[in-house]
């Protein structure tokens, strides 16, 4: 992708539009070629396929509507988190990219909105994410939403790394729900 | 088919194509199992990111390095000093598959598996002594003792509580790190190669014999302290190894210029071969300075934390609390200490329930109890153990004793263990613990019940009126066991807000509210120590006269410690009200401008903050008006919150010049003083800089006249990490003049 020509654009001509499974063939490898760009581990197709078939509704698209390429993703679960008594539905925002040369325009939050939106749609009671703690990008973006920091994970990822478990809680705790205070075990993305 | 009864096997290919053939490119059937888990562990054939077969056109499957080629003396120090490198890298947490086991000399020792010693080399054929490479005679030995240094810490880290990939990569890969041979067969290997190095020293030149001699007797006193750690007798043989270590550091440090680096003795190909599903990832690469800062810490600290073990006067009594003290001041060192360090702090301290290899579990414990709440008291008698008539007052005392230290004991312990983790995890246990700590608070106040009676214990109006009558006020009793885990509970929910600090959880505008709460539960810590002191000054006087000359000494220490504590804790309520001042009216100023946050509302924010405490019945967790209300204090005026802050800062300062003067007894650091004493002077200067903060607002504020914010008053503020500041748990803000025309 040539650096400058895209640099101009508003990202108010991209196209955002939710998942389906009918746009798999179309999108899923330019999908993984865009997550897989900063990960040092690639994640297989399954783990792609374990998000989109079950929740492609909590995943969203920018698209360049000029040639309909992939600017931007989002890939997110919902779903009751055990270890809390009562379960709380909770939401997990797994993946998120944006080409580099669209940066700065606005295009992840808009996702990441999305993706709220239609979690707070499904009633979730909380979102949550981990993210690396010298992605100070990252960070700010979820900051700005809402998310604060609940706890740090050390040497989290492969690389040696610390994380940051962000947490937005969308309704307000039950007070008698006991000890999960840690909004607990890490789920398994490294 | 055979042999497994019952099952009849038969062909489904054609039925299963059939079925498949219905799915569309991507459908998913999954039962309920297919967790994400398994997701991610499924990998892709042909992708060479995760297939580990998948090589590239022309790439051959192993590396072709030839491991009997003759050696220079140069190289194999190249060689010795890379492999530093890899074995630090390992002991900061990447696995052996990346580090030690990319070496093409180890990898060929140790595969096959060698049966006897003399297989475990790289050279496999027979050659006569004295026709070997000396080179390759050295090289061997220093490996030798490398891979068996590496089995025993690996052993060692495995026994203890640690995080396995989070702290530390046990994983072997089903290679044996010389699991079955015998140390000092192996020592008298390194020792015969260092016999070689000197014979041949002539013929190598001085220099590069004295560089291999100095990195051959690191090997050997590496050993030497691993195989005297076991032990918890006697630190100062125990310091030996690890003080020649530094020394000889230092040499091999000077003499790296000797080395020639031989990259290609080093192969990511070897994983291919290792049990692992994972692909061949790329080389941990530590700098030398990197390796050698590094190595040099890991001595020091392997020298320092025998200093727990160096308790003189077991007569004092003081263990747990000092060791306290030892403990959080050994493991809030940057960078923290290395897991193998904490894995030896952890074994000498509880290995086999047995604390410092002396002392029991109940001997700790009832020190502790004996300095807190319970000096000189004949709850802790052990004559109470003697008596057998049940009906005794002294046969239940001690039973109900035993009951509590029962109960009390692994809590105890517990708080310990936690505090031998990496930082995150200290936090995130401690969130547990006060939950735990909850119970055993009430449990205890159950005990003290039942021990009052016992002793016919008499209440008394506390706080005390000063009046003569005072009727109407309801009377109440020690309760000694309950305030001891009362204040336990309180001192770990202080550390979780201020590790908070320490990790840069909370977010700038966060911090006038956390620096609040934290001064709200000093200030409970506060009233408690008065509380317990009180009654305990009460029953210095009921037993005066009749008190032997121990309990005497009994009663004033634990005087001393109340007098600590409680000085402590004010420092710590006036420290936290400053920064709360001081961050309120930043806030209040426009310096600090929360984000939109249009998903959240400050409310749910507190909840999700206030979680770990929101369980705790004592003390009960502030509202969040009442949060609110005295984060803000919207009543006073701009111009008073920074006067208080500053008043609180004298304050705080004053406190802190007083603790600085203390001596290692008085401040329970005997053996950790130095960097206790670190501790004391880095909070000074944070009083000192959060001092200026303070006076150039203020400044400002009078220049520019009431109402002026943000930009206007000429002012940037700026939060640094933690980390990078005076202390890791007071935040200071920094401050800039800026022009405002700009």
């Amino acid at each position: 992708m040539e650096q400058t020509s895209h640099h101009d654009r508003l990202p108010r001509e991209l196209k955002y539009i939710q998942y389906e499974h009918r746009l798999e063939t179309q999108y899923l490898p330019a999908i993984r070629a865009l997550i897989s760009k900063d990960l040092s581990e690639p994640y297989s197709i399954y783990v792609y396929r374990y998000f989109l078939y079950q929740w492609g509704h909590l995943c969203y698209l920018a698209i360049d509507p000029n040639d309909s390429s992939l600017v931007g993703v989002i890939i997110c679960k919902l779903e009751a988190h055990a270890s809390h008594s009562p379960p709380t539905l909770r939401g997990y925002i797994a993946m998120l990219a944006v080409q580099s040369t669209y940066r700065g325009h606005g295009v992840a939050t808009t996702l990441v909105k999305m993706a709220i939106d239609s979690m707070k749609a499904r009633n979730a009671d909380e979102v949550v994410l981990e993210t690396e703690e010298t992605n100070i990008p990252a960070m700010r973006l979820y900051e700005r939403l809402g998310f604060l920091r609940s706890k740090k994970l050390h040497r989290y990822y492969l690389n040696g790394n610390s994380a940051y478990r962000l947490v937005l809680l969308l309704k307000p705790v039950d007070p008698d729900s006991a000890a999960d205070l840690a909004l607990d075990e890490a789920d398994i993305y490294r | 088919m055979g042999g497994s009864e019952g099952i009849v096997a038969f062909d489904i290919t054609k039925k299963f194509r059939a079925a498949a053939g219905t799915l569309e490119l991507g459908e998913l059937v999954k039962d309920d199992f297919f967790s994400l888990f398994e997701s991610v562990g499924a990998l892709e054939i042909m992708d060479p990111k995760m297939d580990s077969g998948c090589l590239a056109p022309g790439e051959s499957l192993d590396e072709d390095y030839d491991v009997t080629r003759p050696l220079s003396p140069g190289e194999v120090i190249g060689i010795i000093d890379q492999l530093f490198c890899l074995e630090m890298a390992w002991y900061q947490g990447y696995p052996l598959s990346q580090t030690l086991l990319t070496n093409v000399y180890i990898d060929r020792m140790l595969e096959p598996e060698p049966l006897i010693l003399q297989d475990a080399d790289f050279i496999r054929e027979r050659i006569a002594k004295e026709q070997r490479d000396p080179m390759h005679v050295v090289l061997r030995a220093y490996c030798l003792g490398l891979v068996k240094c590496c089995w025993y810490i690996n052993d060692r880290i495995k026994f203890e509580h640690y995080y396995e990939e989070e702290d530390f990569v046990t994983n072997t890969y089903h290679r044996s790190l010389l699991d079955s041979f015998d140390l000092n067969d192996i020592n008298d290997e390194i020792m015969a190669a260092r016999r070689l190095v000197h014979s041949i020293r002539h013929r190598i030149g001085n220099e590069l014999a004295q560089a291999l001699g100095f990195r051959l007797e690191l090997r050997t006193a590496f050993l030497r302290a691993i195989e005297l750690s076991v032990m918890r007798s006697n630190p100062e043989s125990l310091s030996l190894p690890w003080t020649q270590m530094k020394a000889v550091w230092e040499m091999i440090y000077q003499s790296r210029h000797l080395g020639q680096p031989v990259p290609e003795a080093f192969s990511t190909k070897i994983q291919r071969r290792l049990a692992s599903t994972m692909p061949p990832r790329p080389i941990v690469k530590l700098s030398t300075e990197e390796t050698y800062k590094h190595f040099k810490k890991l001595f020091v600290d392997g020298i320092n934390v025998l200093n727990v073990l160096n308790y003189h006067d077991s007569q004092s009594l003081l263990v747990l609390t000092y060791h306290q003290n030892f403990v959080m001041t050994f493991q809030s060192q940057k960078p923290q200490p290395l897991v193998y360090i904490r894995t030896l702090l952890q074994s000498f301290l509880f290995k086999d329930m047995i604390i410092l290899g002396k002392l029991s579990i109940r001997h700790v414990l009832d020190d502790d109890l004996s300095l807190v709440v319970l000096p000189a008291s004949k709850f802790l008698d052990p004559a109470n153990d003697l008596v057998e008539a049940p009906h005794h007052p002294r046969y239940a005392l001690a039973h109900q004793m035993e009951l509590f230290r029962q109960r009390a004991a692994q809590s105890y312990l517990d708080i310990f263990r936690a505090f031998c983790q990496n930082r995150c995890r200290i936090r995130r246990t401690l969130c547990h613990s006060i939950q735990d700590w909850e119970t055993v608070q009430v449990d205890a106040e159950e005990i003290d019940q039942l021990l009052r009676l016992q002793i016919d214990e008499k209440p008394h109006v506390y706080p005390p009126t000063g009046d003569e009558d005072t009727s109407g006020v309801e009377p109440t009793y020690s309760l000694p066991l309950s305030s001891w885990a009362y204040l336990y509970k309180l001192r770990l929910m202080e550390w979780i807000v201020q590790l908070g600090f320490e990790l840069d959880i909370y977010a700038p505008d966060e911090l006038a509210g956390m620096y609040w709460y934290l001064s709200d539960l000093a200030r409970h810590r506060a009233r408690l120590v008065d509380r317990i002191s009180y009654f305990t000054k009460l029953r210095a006087a009921e037993e005066k006269g009749g008190a032997t000359a121990a309990q005497e000494a009994a009663f004033i220490r634990s005087k001393h410690y109340l007098y600590q504590a409680s000085f402590d804790a004010a420092i710590t309520w006036e420290m936290a009200d400053a920064m709360s001042n001081m961050y309120a009216a930043l806030g209040r100023l426009g310096l600090i401008v929360p984000p939109p946050r249009p998903y959240s509302t400050d409310e749910l924010r507190y909840d999700v903050r206030m979680k770990p405490f929101g369980t705790i019945g004592l003390p009960e967790l502030p509202s969040w008006e009442v949060y609110r209300a005295s984060t803000d204090r919207a009543q006073v005026e701009t111009e008073k919150l920074l006067e208080d802050a500053r008043l609180s800062l004298e304050q705080a300062q004053r406190g802190l010049e007083v603790v600085a003067r203390m001596s290692e007894k008085e401040s329970f650091s005997v053996g950790c003083y130095e960097r206790w004493l670190g501790g004391v002077t880095g909070q000074i200067r944070a009083v000192e800089k959060a001092g200026v903060v303070v006076e150039v607002v203020m400044r400002k504020l009078e220049e520019k006249g009431e109402g002026t914010k943000g930009k206007e008053l000429g002012l940037k503020v700026g939060i640094g990490k933690a980390a990078e500041g005076e202390h890791e748990w007071w935040v200071v803000p920094t401050v800039e003049e800026i022009d405002q025309r700009a």
